[in-house]
């Protein structure tokens, strides 16, 4: 298997709501018109709490200081594992379940904070820039560690010293965070991005003003939650949004699978995860990849949130429950 | 293609029709005179990609690969045809939605279509269809989640299910399936370009590029492939995989399309976004790569079809060199590339060019007399002839030449006088002959002449003229050929040689100038009688008669008037001189249309001391600057004649003429002149480039006698492979140096063919392959061993050329024998006579199969 060490330095930055119409400008400019903005790395996720923001510096820039705009103070690397071939048929976990063995728990075990983004093409690991040589040392046992530079995709060297890493001790991780389940159901999509401007203005729409307090408020009384995810990374549009979001959209726009999933979340945490805390993601993708059962995973500025098909959703609950009773 | 790119696709079997593709699909059919659009088809939206299929049935059958990575069957301007109706319509639907990047139809196994998708996770980015698979329900539990989109109601059109998956957790944006075996499938995915074998498909062959962009593969050459990415273009070669074989220039813009022209070999068109040319690479004369660093040399050409920027191109699948481009707004221009041209001139006077594959002579008639055959054609004409070799009687030379050339008829006479005098004069010990130095040098050297009036011969009437004389001048009359020899100006031999030719006018004139008047007229009255004579010359002769000394006769004024208008020159100077004033002659000495040699006889004779060199020194610079070859008399075989020689070759190109006549001078100087030489060389290489080997030899031969100096010494000896000296070794201690041959049995004596050993290391020479003989054995003595109808071949032979006795070997495989039995084994044989040795030694000899054209005499 390889890995690839993405050249976009991310940031990772929360809009509050209340100050969103400060940035509709910038980030119009970084979802629609990625040849003004030389942007390559773009992600918006909308939560009922905040707008997540994961760009680049290009796209970085387009954003004004503002006191609504709180910035995690690192920069990050994208990590994405691609599979060295067909070998493996039949049907594939997907999302963080696969790749929660070899790339997961490893960081976890050595204490490295991650920053999961799921999208429709792929996983990105998000990892600080400065713990890039503990995250090679780490894995290079397992992946062929590829970097890519300029856009050629080379061989990382590993050179940094082995020495002073702490061995890392294997322990069980139980899940130690609240979990919530929201009623409503999602879906995970695509489009081609030749037809984004057809759909515009419906996106705008949803991104910036369905979201109504007053509405998300109603909503979530009734067990239904705000989530939105929109990503486009190099060339590359994802979606994230409810079956009633989807229905908004035209026929034949999104890119709907032959079996048409649909996705239960479930959120991760009370209070804000914040940053530092390591072996979130472990903690959530070790028992759905002991289960078998594929996976997407969104981490957000304040909480984590994982995609788990419907049909699966019991046994997540009670895989998740079992993990966490082991707590007490 | 979607949204404004047009595309163009030809169809596979209709060579008049083409498809273009934007939002909708339309098919055209191109006709004489413009193009027909013959159907449109826009049942199917976001289309990405389009592929015909490519078997003649059923026609005009596309598949369309959209951006939500679904394949539809759909077709054009077809009536409902049963065998296509089933297939129309039909959908092939990957299981996780993304765009579809490239379509391409398995040419033999043509129901396979293999569809390139973008990337989605860990899904596979190329499928396989069948297209003739029929849907089937998979498994209950996979039924159950298919929940297909509003409008797929007739879901026996779509088939989830592909044959083949490859690609797992990549994109696929280019895809051709290899000529090689139709199970080979060439893809460039995201950074590498992969071939997935479907015998075997859990493993795949891959080289990591970012060339991956349109693959396809040379029509012509199945292991050349061609892949772009943004603005360059890399040649691949499938056995030699590991990088490109070469890369083209980096184009400033990102490219769009490449193609192999499918008529020409080696041609690739490339187009780039936003121009309106379309470049082609031409790698025709490309070898296949022998060595591992041989860059291949490549023509790059462009071509502008018209003045707007081009959408896409497409190469006619037949017509050669033809294509079809089509701009963004759909204007359409069909045209054709035009070949390079290559050309080469023959030695033979004929032209050939190639075109594409036309290959046009362009020959001189054989029959065209209205112009003037080319040089090059008269110079072999004259070799044919022997022109130059006759060194008995020089001056018939000229005859040799075709004798329709006043100039190489006065050169030839010149050069025949000189060595005459040559001859004569070489008794008298005379180391520098003068003659050769030309008139030029003979007036200046000469003395003082005495002056003497005379008379007319004949007649009382007074001559009021003065000739001059002296040893020098009866020297240069003798060159211009006016007498023979001796002090005495005796010239009536001279006029009989003319009435014989019957040049009556320069006779008579010649007559006049010797102040015989009265033989003058004698022979016009015998020219105007003879059989083809001119009946003008009786009153010529009549209006001669009349001469009257008087100064202010009317005789005298009428003549000098209406002499102008006698068209003879001849005619019209003997009158100028009657009429001239004492001393001035210059109406005789430069009327241009009087051979030189006779004016400069006239102005020896009746030019004083003065005049003569100043009138002979402005002569020799016309002729010099004219190239005149009548200009030798006047410079001889000296430094000047080279300079007059030059200046007409410059102008004539007739390096042959200049060859033989420097060769006569022979002044070991003058043909040390570098120019000579460099006639001579051109000379001989154009005796070579006609094979006219043999003519060549002659002029060795004739060459080495007049300038011994050329002959040349041996420059290639033959090594003994024991001590490595020259066999001929020893010959330098012989008398006959430089004929080494003679040595090793060339003349096949008895007694000099008994070296059969190195004269160095007295080891035995090699041995004949055929005869088993050694080296300087001559064939006539080495009965039995040869082939019974050899023998009667050789023994055939054997007087006619010693040349059976030259030993010969093949410079590859070193095997070789005596030449007459090496030239009648391989009469029969292509391989060499000794046995397990494959080597085809006369096919290697590229001369072997060329035979001298100029064995016909």
């Amino acid at each position: 298997m390889e890995l690839h060490i993405l050249e976009h330095s991310l940031k990772v930055a929360s809009i509050a709501k209340e100050g969103i119409q400060l940035f509709t400008h910038g980030l119009i400019k970084l979802a629609f018109l990625r040849s003004r903005t030389g942007c390559k790395f773009f992600s918006l996720t909308e939560t009922p709490e905040d707008y997540t923001i994961i760009v680049d510096e290009e796209g970085f820039r387009e954003l004004p200081e503002s006191e609504f705009l709180s910035v995690a103070e690192a920069t990050w690397l994208a990590l994405n594992v691609v599979s060295g071939g067909g070998s493996n048929s039949g049907s594939q976990p997907i999302g963080v379940t696969k790749i929660a063995k070899s790339v997961i728990a490893p960081l976890a075990d050595h204490n490295i904070s991650v920053f999961m983004l799921s999208t429709y093409q792929t996983d990105f690991i998000l990892v600080r820039e400065r713990d890039l040589p503990l995250v090679m040392h780490t894995l290079a046992a397992e992946f062929t560690l590829l970097r890519v530079i300029n856009g050629e995709t080379v061989a990382a060297n590993s050179l940094a010293v082995t020495n002073g890493f702490v061995k890392p001790k294997l322990v069980q991780r139980p899940i130690i965070h609240p979990l919530s389940s929201p009623s409503n159901m999602f879906c995970v999509t695509s489009l081609d991005p030749e037809t984004l401007p057809s759909v515009a203005t419906l996106l705008m729409d949803v991104m910036f003003y369905s979201g109504g307090m007053k509405e998300s408020a109603v909503a979530e009384d009734s067990g239904h939650i705000r989530f939105f995810s929109f990503s486009l990374i190099e060339g590359y549009i994802s979606l994230v949004m409810d079956v009633q979001t989807q229905q908004r959209f035209p026929n034949n726009v999104l890119f709907t699978s032959a079996s048409g999933e649909l996705w239960k979340m479930v959120r991760i945490g009370g209070q804000p995860l914040g940053f530092d805390e390591c072996g979130i993601v472990a903690q959530i993708s070790e028992p759905l990849a002991a289960a078998d059962i594929p996976a997407y995973y969104i981490s957000t500025f304040k909480f984590d949130h994982a995609l788990v098909p419907e049909e699966n959703i019991q046994s997540v609950i009670s895989a998740l429950q079992t993990s966490s009773d082991q707590r007490k | 293609m979607s949204g404004s790119k047009p595309d163009i696709l030809w169809s596979p079997h209709h060579v008049d029709r083409y498809v273009i593709c934007d939002s909708e699909l339309s098919l055209y059919r191109i006709e004489s005179v413009g193009t027909t659009l013959l159907a449109i088809n826009s049942d199917t939206p976001y289309m990405k990609c389009v592929a015909w299929y490519p078997k003649p049935e059923p026609e005009c059958l596309l598949a369309v690969g959209q951006a939500n990575g679904r394949v539809v069957l759909t077709s054009l301007g077809q009536s409902h045809n049963s065998k296509c109706k089933d297939l129309m319509g039909k959908e092939f639907v990957p299981k996780h939605a993304r765009q579809c990047n490239t379509l391409a139809w398995n040419p033999v196994e043509s129901n396979w279509l293999a569809a390139g998708l973008d990337k989605h996770r860990a899904d596979f980015s190329v499928l396989i269809w069948d297209i003739s698979s029929k849907f089937t329900l998979e498994t209950s539990v996979t039924a159950e989640k298919i929940r297909l989109s509003a409008g797929d109601t007739d879901s026996n059109l779509v088939v989830t299910k592909p044959l083949y998956e490859l690609g797992q957790n990549d994109a696929c944006l280019s895809l051709c399936w290899l000529p090689r075996d139709q199970k080979l499938l060439l893809a460039g995915m995201h950074r590498n370009l992969a071939i997935f074998d479907l015998r075997n498909t859990s493993q795949k062959m891959f080289v990591n590029t970012k060339a991956i962009q349109g693959v396809t593969v040379d029509p012509h050459f199945h292991d050349r492939v061609a892949s772009f990415f943004e603005g360059q273009v890399a040649i691949w070669d499938l056995r030699k995989f590991e990088k490109p074989v070469l890369t083209l220039t980096e184009q400033p813009k990102p490219l769009t399309k490449v193609a192999w022209c499918p008529t020409r070999t080696g041609l690739l068109a490339t187009l780039t976004r936003d121009s309106n040319v379309i470049r082609l690479y031409d790698m025709q004369h490309t070898p296949t790569p022998i060595g591992d660093e041989t860059e291949p040399t490549i023509i790059e050409r462009s071509v502008q079809p018209c003045e707007n920027y081009l959408a896409s191109f497409a190469w006619h699948p037949s017509s050669q060199n033809r294509m079809v481009v089509v701009t963004p707004n759909r204007s359409m221009v069909d045209f054709t590339v035009f070949e390079r041209i290559s050309f080469a001139w023959s030695s033979t006077t004929s032209l050939m060019w190639a075109c594409g594959r036309h290959l046009y002579e362009c020959t001189e008639e054989a029959g065209v007399s209205s112009t003037e055959k080319d040089i090059s054609t008269k110079m072999r004409d004259r070799a044919l002839s022997r022109y130059g070799h006759d060194t008995e009687q020089v001056w018939k030379n000229h005859l040799l030449a075709g004798g329709d050339d006043s100039q190489l008829k006065s050169l030839w006479y010149t050069l025949h006088y000189i060595l005459y005098m040559y001859v004569l004069q070489k008794p008298l010990g005379n180391k520098h002959p003068i003659v050769y130095s030309g008139i030029k040098n003979i007036v200046k050297s000469g003395s003082g002449s005495t002056e003497n009036a005379r008379c007319w011969n004949g007649s009382e009437l007074k001559a009021d003229v003065i000739r001059y004389h002296n040893e020098e001048r009866c020297l240069a009359l003798q060159l211009c050929g006016w007498i023979k020899k001796g002090p005495e100006i005796h010239v009536e031999p001279f006029l009989q040689c003319l009435e014989q030719e019957g040049e009556w006018e320069r006779a008579a004139a010649i007559a006049l100038f010797n102040l015989d008047i009265r033989r003058s007229i004698e022979i016009l009255h015998k020219g105007a009688t003879s059989e083809k004579g001119d009946l003008n010359l009786s009153v010529v002769a009549m209006a001669l008669s009349g001469y009257t000394d008087e100064k202010n006769s009317l005789w005298r004024e009428m003549c000098s008037t209406l002499r102008l208008q006698l068209k003879n020159p001849y005619l019209s100077v003997m009158f100028a001189f009657l009429t001239s004033e004492r001393g001035s002659y210059d109406a005789v000495l430069y009327e241009g249309r009087v051979a030189v040699r006779d004016r400069v006889a006239f102005a020896c004779m009746f030019l004083s001391d003065s005049q003569l060199p100043r009138y002979i020194d402005k002569l020799t610079i016309e002729m010099k600057d004219a190239g005149n070859l009548e200009g030798i008399l006047l410079t001889g075989l000296t430094k000047d004649g080279v300079d007059l020689m030059e200046s007409y070759v410059d102008r004539t190109g007739d390096v042959q003429t200049a060859s033989f006549c420097m060769l006569k001078g022979s002044t070991g100087e003058v043909v040390k002149d570098p120019r000579v030489q460099c006639w001579i060389e051109n000379y001989r290489n154009l005796l070579d480039a006609w094979r006219f080997w043999h003519k060549r030899a002659e002029f060795d031969i004739h060459r080495s006698k007049l300038d011994p100096s050329s002959k040349p010494l041996a420059q290639v000896f033959v090594s003994c492979n024991f001590c490595g000296k020259s066999i001929s070794y020893s010959c330098s201690a012989m008398p006959h140096q430089g004929r080494g041959f003679s040595q090793y049995g060339v003349t096949g004596s008895p007694t000099k063919s008994k070296v059969t050993s190195c004269p160095g290391c007295r080891k035995p020479l090699p041995r004949c392959a055929l005869c088993l003989m050694n080296m300087g054995t001559p064939i006539s003595s080495c009965p039995g061993t040869a082939k019974s109808d050899e023998k009667v071949d050789l023994s055939k032979d054997k007087k006619l050329a010693e040349f059976n006795n030259w030993f010969t070997w093949c410079h590859n495989c070193r095997h070789g024998g005596h030449a007459g039995h090496m030239l009648s084994w391989f009469r029969d044989h292509t391989e060499c006579p000794v046995s397990a040795c494959n080597c085809k030694c006369m096919q290697l000899d590229t001369t072997g199969s060329l035979t001298p054209s100029d064995t016909a005499q």
